[in-house]
């Protein structure tokens, strides 16, 4: 604990060149990419395993709050990928290190140039968003939503710290911490292979998610009035999603969008799926490894804690992967959809001045 | 030209002053050629004796006074005033190792992890016929040469956020006594060497922030030193990864 104070404030205090800071960033990218695909990850399972909560997720993703949260996700994912080259770069050719200081400044200028653009397109979506009139839910709802995923978070950590002071009293409770020097070294190349790998997944997955088709256009009444205002029978098709196998998103929820898009199948392969379930492996190995290394980083102190850091990891990471390959192989069906469509009649009903008609609620919700 | 030092000093023995606290001394007359570690004499000898520092040589030999000068970790004997912005000095220990009093720090965890890496030549096949030195080509020799220039200051390893974060990493300074040996052709330890390095604590603590290498006072490549420890147990060989091409060693004069 000492040592993470130390650390922080002689972190802001010792006058390193740039490459502290792209330290520092890099860090701070890395951790903030992590705590929002813990979140991410668990309410995307809940488009199979609850189709009403995801529905919810979906609108607080589209609130003020999340926007502000996007922007910022955006922005640690093209940095983090971009400085994350540099490091592999320089670790596989230590002999440019007189370039390291110029390649910082075009990591930034780049993360810079890639953000304009994307940015751009980013703001159009909300503006078009907010242009109609759209379904906001209110902060304290959005923020009441996120307090299970706290709770869950230290959860984690306490199991954590129960199975490493069990795993102390069972070894005698001496120095003794699981840690070997050919894991370390497997991870260190993980980290890059893995590095490399993310960067065309996640660029196609945020490209596809935020910047060609936004947040805005999966779910919502302003969803189906596009595509009918395009002569589409019903919503917006998704993005990726083939409208001759699937359709179009007729129910204006994120449940369908989701289902349309894993059901889609090229040469009788589930493409999405399959680029999900990689990005999914990928992304959380990496990002809990990344996480074992700043835990462990200011827990060296106390064999205790820095035990309890490495199964906190690894529950996290386990319960990702299992969620996430849960619903990777399940199918989104019409009930799935019919329950998402009642979610979102009633989140209308509690937090907008009226219901669509569009969303053909008032047989369903029947209240 | 009149100067303002602002020193971190420490004192366990007094009470009341056994916290870090920050002094301030002004110093009249000085030249832009005088170095800080004479500054910091004039200090001690003319306004207060207690202020605590080591130096030896005071020429950049011994590695004595490693120190954080104004936010980053210069030998006190190497910086002149004229390389200082401005007339403000500010003088911290370096970071990460225990402070005994002042800018003294204990150096015995940083010695602990050179002596890790097993820091002297082995060798233990019969003497050459002719009895003399064991003979090596230029090229092979220029392969270490950088890392023979390490004094052992501590600046590197105490620039190193990972080394704040972590004393069991064994730090820079200790992955550069190890180059020079596990890259010298004669030597037989090298296997050794580089599986203490390869350690959880060993070089993968190392994070690429490249503070080390401008904080050594004597122009080692360190983070490069490192990169190539790190390449040499990746691959399991030490033959072909230093580029020799680019290491440039002066003719003797
Ligand atoms: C987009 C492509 C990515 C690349 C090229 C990349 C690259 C890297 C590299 C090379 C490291 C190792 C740093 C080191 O050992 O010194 C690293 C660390 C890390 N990465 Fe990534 N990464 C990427 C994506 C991600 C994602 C999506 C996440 C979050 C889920 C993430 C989270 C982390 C964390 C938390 C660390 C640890 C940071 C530290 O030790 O200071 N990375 N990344
Ligand atoms: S006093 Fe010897 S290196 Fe400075």
């Amino acid at each position: 604990m000492t040592s993470l104070v130390l650390t922080l404030t002689e972190t802001l205090r010792y006058r390193g060149a740039v490459g502290q800071w792209s330290w520092v960033l890099h860090r701070v990218t890395g951790l903030g990419v992590v705590l929002f695909i813990i979140l991410h990850i668990i309410d995307t399972s809940w488009a199979v395993f609850y189709p009403d909560l995801y529905v919810k997720a979906i609108a607080a993703y589209q609130s003020p709050l999340f926007t502000i949260g996007e922007f910022a996700l955006v922005a640690c994912v093209v940095y983090h990928a971009y400085n994350g080259l540099r490091i592999i770069l320089f670790d596989a050719r230590p002999l440019w290190w007189r370039f390291q200081q110029r390649a910082a400044m075009v990591v930034l200028a780049a993360t810079a140039l890639t953000l304009i653009p994307v940015f751009i397109l980013m703001f159009n979506h909300v503006l078009k968003h907010y242009s109609d009139t759209p379904l906001v839910l209110p902060l304290g709802v959005v923020l009441l939503e996120q307090v299970p995923f706290g709770i869950g978070m230290v959860l984690a950590l306490v199991a954590g710290l129960a199975l490493s002071g069990l795993y102390g009293a069972v070894s005698g409770g001496k120095e003794a911490a699981p840690q070997s020097s050919r894991a370390e070294r497997f991870w260190w190349s993980f980290m890059r292979l893995s590095g490399i790998l993310i960067i065309p997944l996640v660029f196609g997955h945020l490209a596809g998610m935020h910047v060609v088709q936004g947040v805005f256009d999966i779910q919502g009444s302003h969803v189906l009035e596009r595509g009918i205002a395009a002569g589409l029978e019903g919503g917006l098709p998704a993005v990726g999603a083939n409208i001759a196998q699937v359709g179009v998103n007729s129910s204006g929820t994120a449940v369908e969008f989701v289902g349309d898009r894993w059901n889609t199948l090229v040469a009788g392969v589930a493409i999405w799926r399959l680029y999900d379930a990689g990005l999914l492996a990928l992304v959380v190995v990496h990002g809990f490894n990344g996480l074992r290394y700043v835990l462990t980083d200011y827990t060296m102190s106390s064999p205790l804690l820095r035990r309890g850091m490495i199964f906190t990891c690894v529950i996290g990471a386990t319960i990702l992967l299992v969620l996430g390959s849960g619903m990777l192989v399940r199918t989104i069906d019409s009930t799935a959809i019919e329950m998402a469509r009642n979610s979102l009649c009633r989140l209308y009903e509690e937090n907008h001045t009226e219901v669509p008609e569009v969303l053909q609620c008032a047989a369903e919700t029947g209240q | 030209m009149d100067v303002t030092f602002r020193i971190r000093r420490y004192n366990p023995d007094i009470p009341g002053k056994n916290k870090p606290y920050w002094q301030e001394f002004r110093l009249a007359d000085v030249d832009p050629n005088d170095r800080v570690l004479e500054l910091l004499h004039r200090i001690k000898w003319e306004q207060d004796g207690t202020l605590t520092l080591r130096r030896s040589c005071a020429h950049g030999v011994c590695g004595s006074d490693a120190m954080r000068i104004n936010g980053v970790n210069k030998l006190a004997c190497k910086v002149l005033m004229r390389d200082i912005n401005g007339s403000k000095v500010q003088v911290e220990p370096i970071l990460g190792l225990p402070v005994i009093k002042d800018l003294v720090v204990d150096m015995e965890p940083f010695f602990g992890h050179y002596r890790e890496v097993m820091p002297f030549f082995v060798n233990d096949e019969p003497v050459p016929a002719n009895g003399r030195e064991r003979l090596q080509s230029p090229d092979d020799r220029a392969q270490y040469d950088d890392t023979t220039k390490c004094i052992l200051c501590a600046a590197c390893t105490t620039s190193c956020p990972s080394f704040w974060a972590n004393g069991k990493y064994v730090g820079p300074a200790a992955i550069v006594q190890a180059h020079r040996f596990i890259f010298d052709t004669r030597d037989r330890a090298a296997k050794e060497r580089l599986n203490v390095l390869a350690e959880p604590n060993g070089v993968w603590r190392c994070r690429t922030i490249f503070n080390c290498t401008p904080a050594c006072p004597r122009g080692i490549e360190v983070t490069r030193a490192i990169g190539e420890v790190k390449l040499a147990i990746q691959r399991g060989t030490t033959t072909g990864i230093v580029d020799i091409s680019t290491i440039h060693i002066k003719e003797p004069t």
